[in-house]
């Protein structure tokens, strides 16, 4: 209940900061950089994407930690089952999850923002958080392992959240300052924003947006692949150090 | 209720859990019912000041619940206790002022700070100054002969060093009451012989202190204790010295038949009790003249390989599964 | 039992609470990493709102703001809501998580054991978020000094600590609310996420009281916050402030002192029930 509903009213003070610093919901400046002035949707639909963000930075890590809180972890390691199943295990049920957060948050921001989306769309914008999901569940592999090491991970975690939120076009578009741009780059959910905004409020057709799919495409092999192996690394090493027991 | 006497008072305690059946998922029908668990049921104690007392129950007796109702931890559901003269429901901090406790569990102490830290943390909150802390804290740590440790964090002590630490902070006041609990749990040999001389000679002896000790090993409790409550599900079913309590077994004398396999001497004796050591089949069997029985005892074994034969007195188990028909540890079998 | 401790008794507890207080300081010190990216993240959170401001007014400055209160620097404006918003914080996740870090620690029941008031470890962690919130809002402060180039009024200092400290006792016994609470629900976070997120909501943080909508007025007109954030706007960018500054004071004072007495009671229901129903070594 709390993940399908408080994302969403987190972005009510930015309503309200809208309000005060431009007297309405549109802003001229702002839609210079984003391509629409009313950012209330642009943030509402930054607030549904980063639930997926959520749920693989604190689900994934946060599942490991309490089998090993449980107890259970080593037998897990130790069992003939390949770990890459037992992960995507895990990454299957968060995005089940998630996703059935970001459907209700979705039917909120419609009937209680106002935020209209057509049924042609919901396909597109469905493939694309797909794709999103299997890049940052990448990246959520590889906070799994380095729990197994560090074992108190949350607040890593939260610096790696905080900066999501600051190099990625969550809230604000990245053209803001040209260092956010430079480093957003790099980030799956700059492209999965982009595509999924062309798409709700810019009604950019799909066949305009395969570019930024595409690197999202590109990004998530890296991320699978990148997250995997310190996952790997990190596995070796504790079980050559025996801190998988360890508490 | 004297008080003069007597460092704890329990009356009429009883503390009930409940137990919720739960259900499969999260709709559906419940698994069994909803259950009312006496852990605590009508426990009434006397321990008198000086006197180790030893409360001696399996797994589940009750022991540990009842020593967190006599430490305030949990709130009894009726009856009430006095500590050092303090009702530990109408006045929980005096009562707390006067106990020292030691619990079960290895993660009691913080683990990312070192011994000494540990101990001046908790003399802070036992309200002694720093100096007075300071104090107490080298003559502690110098009688458990961890100097060298102080500084190191508790996550790099093995568990005997932590359970001396614990001990260290349940006397880092001075109480004159102390409740242990299990304190020789999990400590090998070596360190449970420390700890047992050290409550017994030391605490006791020396110093005068009031324990309430709890245990499920019958060695520990008939060698420590002055008196013993034997509990079983919530009740103390008797009270007594160690000797007395193997006294008001009818028969002074038990034979011992450690055998390989299994053999039948139902019939034989006044009462018989067996369980399983490492493969090994040790019965106990009770009789009025050990002797009479030896013959037939061989003659039943039958296919049974009977590796020795002891003459024993009763034990504490041996009292406890008179009393209650139960063992101290694991699943008995009464014939 | 009498209803006030004696002189004596409260030395030992104030002793006690700085004890906690320096525990917890030495705890946090071991990670020594964690330590300094608690120290060095709060300086990055503001900078999401600051630059979301940035690209709504399309610079640093909105004319609309400075007709609703006086104050043009849109940037300025957001980052000492944010910054100060950071004592929500403490209350929320550091006392309101005091004993729920003990239940993880698995030393609840040695420190219950103690004779000392529960609440007494709650005011040890309260001392200890506080100074550390207050080391943050120094190193903030002199970040978004250099990075922003925000300028305040020196003279608004002191009456900036006063609102600070008056906004505290209602924090404190918010704290002790939700310290309560988190004993008893298992998943304890979502309380202080809830509370924390409902009065963000409710708090003119970064715009005044006047843009929201009545019923969402008259509720964070019932928060603590509400004046201790406007009060400090106003003493340290001058920002025109909708109600009178006696008002302000006076009640934070009356909130604070019901916020402390139903912190206690609530704290005092939590504890009997625990202990009623031996739930508190359960994590």
């Amino acid at each position: 209940m709390f993940w399908a509903i408080f994302p969403i009213l987190w972005v009510i003070p930015f309503i309200f900061q809208g309000e005060a610093l431009v007297g309405g919901m549109n802003s001229p400046e702002f839609g210079e950089l984003a391509g629409t002035e009313r950012f209330v949707p642009f943030v509402l639909i930054g607030a549904i994407v980063s639930t997926y963000l959520f749920s693989s930075l604190y689900g994934m890590g946060g599942s490991i930690r309490m089998e090993s809180y449980w107890g259970t972890l080593e037998y897990i390691l130790g069992s003939p089952a390949r770990k890459i199943s037992v992960l995507m295990g895990k990454a299957l049920s968060e995005s089940i999850s998630s996703t059935l957060f970001v459907a209700t948050q979705m039917v909120i921001c419609i009937f209680g923002f106002g935020l209209t989306l057509a049924v042609g769309k919901i396909l597109p914008i469905l493939l694309t958080m797909l794709l999103l999901v299997a890049g940052l569940y990448g990246m959520a592999i590889a906070l799994a392992g380095v729990t197994l090491q560090i074992k108190e991970s949350r607040s890593l975690v939260h610096t790696i959240e905080y900066l999501f939120y600051l190099f990625s076009p969550i809230r604000y578009p990245v053209g803001i300052h040209p260092l956010i741009a430079s480093v957003s780059v790099i980030i799956p959910l700059t492209y999965a924003l982009i595509a999924i905004r062309g798409v709700w409020l810019l009604n950019q057709p799909i066949n305009a947006l395969w570019r930024n799919i595409g690197i999202l495409a590109v990004l998530d092999v890296v991320f699978i692949a990148f997250g995997y192996s310190i996952f790997y690394f990190m596995e070796k090493k504790v079980r050559k150090s025996g801190a998988v027991s360890q508490y | 209720m004297d008080i003069s006497r007597n460092a704890i008072i329990a009356k009429g305690l009883v503390k009930t859990f409940k137990k919720k059946a739960r259900r499969k998922y999260l709709v559906g029908p419940k698994i069994g019912k909803d259950e009312l668990i006496y852990a605590v049921n009508g426990v009434d104690l006397e321990v008198k000041k000086g006197e180790l007392f030893g409360l001696l129950g399996p797994n589940g007796a009750g022991k540990t619940t009842l020593v967190k109702c006599l430490s305030t931890l949990l709130l009894p559901n009726r009856g009430t206790a006095l500590i050092n003269g303090h009702d530990i429901i109408d006045d929980p901090i005096a009562a707390r002022e006067s106990i020292g406790i030691t619990t079960g569990g290895e993660r009691t102490l913080y683990w990312k700070l070192s011994g000494r830290d540990n101990l001046r943390y908790f003399a802070a909150l036992y309200g002694l100054s720093s100096a007075k802390a300071h104090e107490r804290i080298d003559y502690l740590l110098e009688i458990m002969g961890l100097q060298e440790k102080q500084d190191e964090r508790i996550e790099k002590y093995s568990t005997g060093m932590r359970q001396k630490i614990s001990i260290c902070r349940a006397l880092i006041h001075d109480p004159l009451v102390l409740l242990l609990d299990e304190p020789t749990l999990g400590l090998d040999p070596s360190f449970s012989r420390f700890i047992r001389s050290f409550i017994k000679k030391d605490l006791n002896e020396t110093r005068g202190k009031t324990i309430l000790l709890t245990t499920h090993y019958m060695d520990e409790a008939d060698q420590l204790c002055d008196r013993i409550a034997i509990m079983n599900n919530g009740k103390i079913v008797a009270v007594d010295t160690p000797e007395n309590l193997k006294k008001s077994i009818p028969h002074d004398e038990v034979l011992e038949v450690k055998c390989v396999g299994t053999a039948d001497f139902e019939g034989i004796g006044q009462r018989m009790y067996y369980r399983t050591e490492n493969g090994v089949s040790v019965y106990r069997i009770h009789a009025e003249y050990v002797e009479e029985i030896m013959s037939e005892v061989i003659k039943a074994a039958d296919s049974a390989k009977i590796l020795s034969m002891n003459v024993t007195k009763p034990t504490l188990e041996d009292v406890f599964i008179h009393l209650t028909g139960a063992r101290l540890t694991g699943e008995s079998r009464e014939e | 039992m009498a209803l006030f401790p004696s002189t004596d008794r409260m030395k030992r507890y104030m002793r006690a609470m700085n004890a906690e207080n320096m525990k917890e300081w030495k705890i946090e010190l071991t990670y020594r990493v964690d330590f300094i990216r608690g120290m060095l993240e709060p300086l990055i959170f503001v900078f999401p709102y600051v630059l979301f401001a940035m690209s709504l007014m399309g610079g640093r400055t909105s004319s609309v703001l400075e007709e609703l209160t006086g104050v043009s620097d849109g940037v300025t404006y957001t980052i000492i809501g944010y910054i100060f918003m950071g004592f929500l914080n403490t209350a929320v996740w550091g006392m309101g998580f005091a004993l729920r870090k003990e239940q993880w620690y698995g030393t609840l029941e040695s420190i219950f054991v103690m004779p000392v008031p529960r609440w007494v470890y709650v005011m040890g962690m309260a001392l200890h978020s506080t100074v550390h919130q207050g080391i943050i809002l120094f190193f903030q402060i002199a970040v978004v000094y250099v990075l922003f180039g925000v300028i305040l009024n020196v003279q608004g200092v002191l009456p900036v600590l006063i609102l600070v400290a008056l906004m505290l006792i209602s924090l404190v016994g918010l704290g002790l609310m939700v310290s309560g609470l988190a004993l008893i629900f298992k998943e304890g976070w979502i309380v202080s996420e809830v509370l924390y997120s409902l009065i963000t909501i409710v708090t003119p943080i970064a715009y005044p009281l006047a843009v929201l909508p009545p019923l969402l007025q008259k509720l964070s007109k019932a928060m603590p916050t509400t004046y201790a954030i406007t009060g400090i706007r106003h003493f340290l960018i001058a920002e025109n402030m909708e109600f009178p500054l006696w008002d302000a004071y006076s009640r934070l004072i009356v909130i604070g002192v019901c916020w402390v007495i139903m912190g206690l009671v609530i704290f005092h229901i939590v504890d009997r029930r625990v202990r009623r129903e031996g739930t508190l070594a359960e994590y």
